[in-house]
């Protein structure tokens, strides 16, 4: 992460690159935006949907740590996770900007997007409709919630104090919006029981998408603070660490259970011993995504630092798996067409993505996120 | 920062306020007309040439580019395209040889309504499902939730590309008093005749009990996936027609049911579990027991 540094007299080596990464995505975003979504991509009729999805379903989760970090620390009082609530808020933030963008190339008719904001034609029985809306809204949260590094650099008292005073409220609103929406990814594919494969189906995916977005959260947390700490040289508190691994344990086993049971219950298990690409991708799944970090989490290696840090590498690469077996892969219907992102599907998303790291470097160098290092140099 | 009585009431606040702004709304449930008062189709595929004046007279009403063979010579799509809303496909297999019609199968209980964001497909009171594209905003999730692979979008449309279906000429024709669905006026067989679901039904049954061993012994569509307004006869079995066994309910009736449940619950349940949560780690209730 040469990005973090504290040096502002000189412009660390990866801004370059990436400046080039995201120069090159918005160039080829606005050229979709003008020819359409055919000359552009892969997609098809049997594949209307790819990697913009993909993504956007993956960065969701992880991008909620922002939501569950404000949990712990604004409602179950937990002081030391203040110190995290800034990096986390933030990339939050900019974690749900991309998606937005991301979103706003996969549609269509994108001249009318606002047309989900049109009160009278709001489909509340559509998952996507109310994704939509929380999405947007919980991103104008996420703006309130950050808002106070800016203010007080350009030194604005009056609103920080406004902001300060109903964060309850703001901050209350913003878990209630992630609650509605991460479960409601999940939902979205209720509406395909023929579709996704059985494995992945169940009328429980949206309490599956939920437990995987709070424990995905804390572990994409485990995995940049110790990242960010380390490179900057600051304390890192293993007390607080510990806790992130012992709320990461909790979810992990609530999903494992659910899932089990639900295998067991739907009479899927011959499905999973069938020796086919399904049943080894969910043993993978199950074995890299929830056994492993639970193992970690349950042993002694919760009190180092390594132990959560490594049970969030291994819970993002599980979430990634099935966001994407259930976006992508497990939908596969019998037909002669496949799918394979274009190029320029890809190079926008790597560009959006590459801004995204972009800004959060910019803001991180000349805002107050990460708490005073006290033996910097 | 503290946080006080005034503050949990705040948010209780909020949250019965947000659950007051939900209307109460239903969509994809059966229209207000009787189900047997509602227009359909009867494809019987055993009377059926493979003459494709269906696709012809589809073409014409709705304006639609033929799909031409290699040497340009004939219209032949071989599947459902944002140019072609309906087209005869060929089985052959161990079961003999049938043709089968393709076209939206206009659910009773859409999954495609439900999905829709901005109610963009509408499913009427007479039946037909109906697409407005002033409305669309092109997310394609209709074309995802569709048990039957039925809608299409125009992906080499830059500005801007609408989805593309079947509408049974319901606007075209059905409501100007023209007729019924181009193709069903068209067809020279009879093969394809369309009019009120119970009356089409009751021509079903009849069929199938007047020539017994003619056809297989089930109307695909009286009651798979809760229902279509296109009912199918068949003598081969439907699953090598592509007509898959799709069970006999709803598909929106799991989704529906929990977004009725869940978004209620959480709009409301949510804040009272926050401020619950709140006041309890106030009083240091969490300290003991909470392992965070």
């Amino acid at each position: 992460m040469a990005i973090v540094t504290k040096s502002r007299s000189q412009i660390p080596v990866s801004f370059w690159p990436l400046l080039v990464l995201t120069l090159i995505g918005v160039g080829l975003a606005i050229y979709r935006l003008v020819v359409g979504l055919g000359p552009t991509t892969n997609l098809n009729d049997h594949y209307p949907w790819g990697l913009w999805i993909t993504i956007d379903l993956f960065l969701i989760p992880v991008a909620g740590a922002a939501f569950t970090i404000s949990l712990i620390s604004y409602f179950l009082g937990r002081a030391d996770y203040h110190s995290i609530i800034r990096p986390a808020v933030l990339a939050g933030f900019i974690g749900y900007s991309i998606v937005g963008i991301l979103l706003f190339m996969d549609i269509g008719r994108w001249h009318q997007f606002y047309n989900i904001f049109v009160p009278p034609w709001i489909n509340l029985h559509s998952f996507l409709e109310e994704i939509s809306l929380c999405v947007t809204l919980y991103t104008g949260i996420l703006i309130l919630e950050i808002a106070p590094v800016f203010l007080e650099k350009w030194g604005y008292k009056t609103p920080i104090r406004w902001i300060e005073r109903g964060i309850f409220v703001i901050a209350g609103a913003g878990i209630v919006l992630s609650m509605l929406h991460q479960s409601s990814l999940g939902s979205l594919f209720l509406l395909m029981p023929h579709k996704l494969h059985p494995l992945w189906w169940t009328p429980a995916l949206p309490l599956l998408f939920y437990l995987q977005a709070v424990y995905t959260g804390l572990g994409a947390t485990a995995v940049v603070i110790r990242i960010i700490w380390r490179a900057l040289k600051l304390p890192i508190n293993r007390e607080l660490f510990r806790r992130i691994g012992q709320a990461m344990s909790i979810n992990l086993m609530l999903y494992a259970a659910i899932k089990v049971g639900d295998w067991m219950g739907a009479g899927e298990v011959p499905l999973l011993l069938k020796p086919d690409i399904f049943g080894m991708i969910a043993w993978l799944q199950f074995l890299i995504g929830i056994v492993l970090p639970l193992g970690i989490l349950l042993s002694k290696l919760v009190g180092h630092t390594a132990g959560p840090f490594w049970a969030g590498v291994f819970a993002l690469i599980g979430t990634f798996i099935d966001r994407l077996v259930i976006s992508w892969v497990g939908l596969a219907e019998p037909s002669p067409v496949s799918y394979f992102p274009s190029w320029i599907e890809i190079m926008i998303t790597v560009g959006m993505i590459a801004g995204g790291f972009l800004l959060y470097g910019a803001v991180v160098r000349y805002f107050k996120i990460f708490p005073e290092p006290e033996h910097a140099h | 920062m503290t946080i006080n009585r005034r503050d949990f009431l705040k948010v209780a606040g909020l949250a019965v306020g947000c659950a007051l702004a939900v209307p109460d709304q239903v969509n994809a449930s059966p229209s207000s007309k009787d189900l047997n008062e509602q227009f359909a189709m009867l494809y019987d595929a055993t009377i059926c040439v493979g003459c494709n004046a269906c696709t012809m007279a589809c073409r014409q009403w709705n304006g639609t580019e033929p799909e031409t063979d290699a040497r340009q010579l004939y219209d032949a799509p071989t599947e459902l395209s944002a140019d072609t809303f309906t087209l005869i496909q060929l089985y052959q297999g161990g079961n003999g040889e049938s043709f089968v019609k393709r076209q939206c199968m206009h659910c009773v209980e859409p999954a495609c309504v439900s999905g829709c964001p901005v109610h963009a497909l509408e499913k009427t009171a007479d039946g037909p499902v109906i697409y407005d594209p002033d409305r669309c905003i092109g997310c394609r999730y209709c074309q995802y939730v569709c048990p039957f692979h039925v809608p299409r979008f125009e992906w080499d449309v830059a500005r801007f590309p609408v989805i593309a279906k079947c509408h049974f000429c319901y606007e075209s024709r059905i409501q100007k008093g023209i007729g019924g669905p181009a193709c069903a006026d068209r067809c020279p067989t009879g093969a394809l005749i369309w009019g009120k679901r119970g009356d089409l039904l009751a021509e079903a049954r009849k069929r199938i009990s007047e020539n017994p061993g003619r056809y297989v012994d089930h109307i695909y569509g009286e009651d798979d996936a809760g229902g279509t307004s296109v009912l199918y006869l068949s003598a081969v079995p439907f699953e090598n027609l592509g007509l898959e066994d799709l069970g006999t309910r709803s598909i929106p009736e799991i989704s529906e049911g929990t977004a009725e449940l869940v978004l209620p619950g959480i709009l409301i349940g949510g804040p009272i579990l926050l401020g619950m949560i709140r006041l309890t780690a106030k009083r240091g209730g969490w300290e003991e027991t909470w392992p965070l």
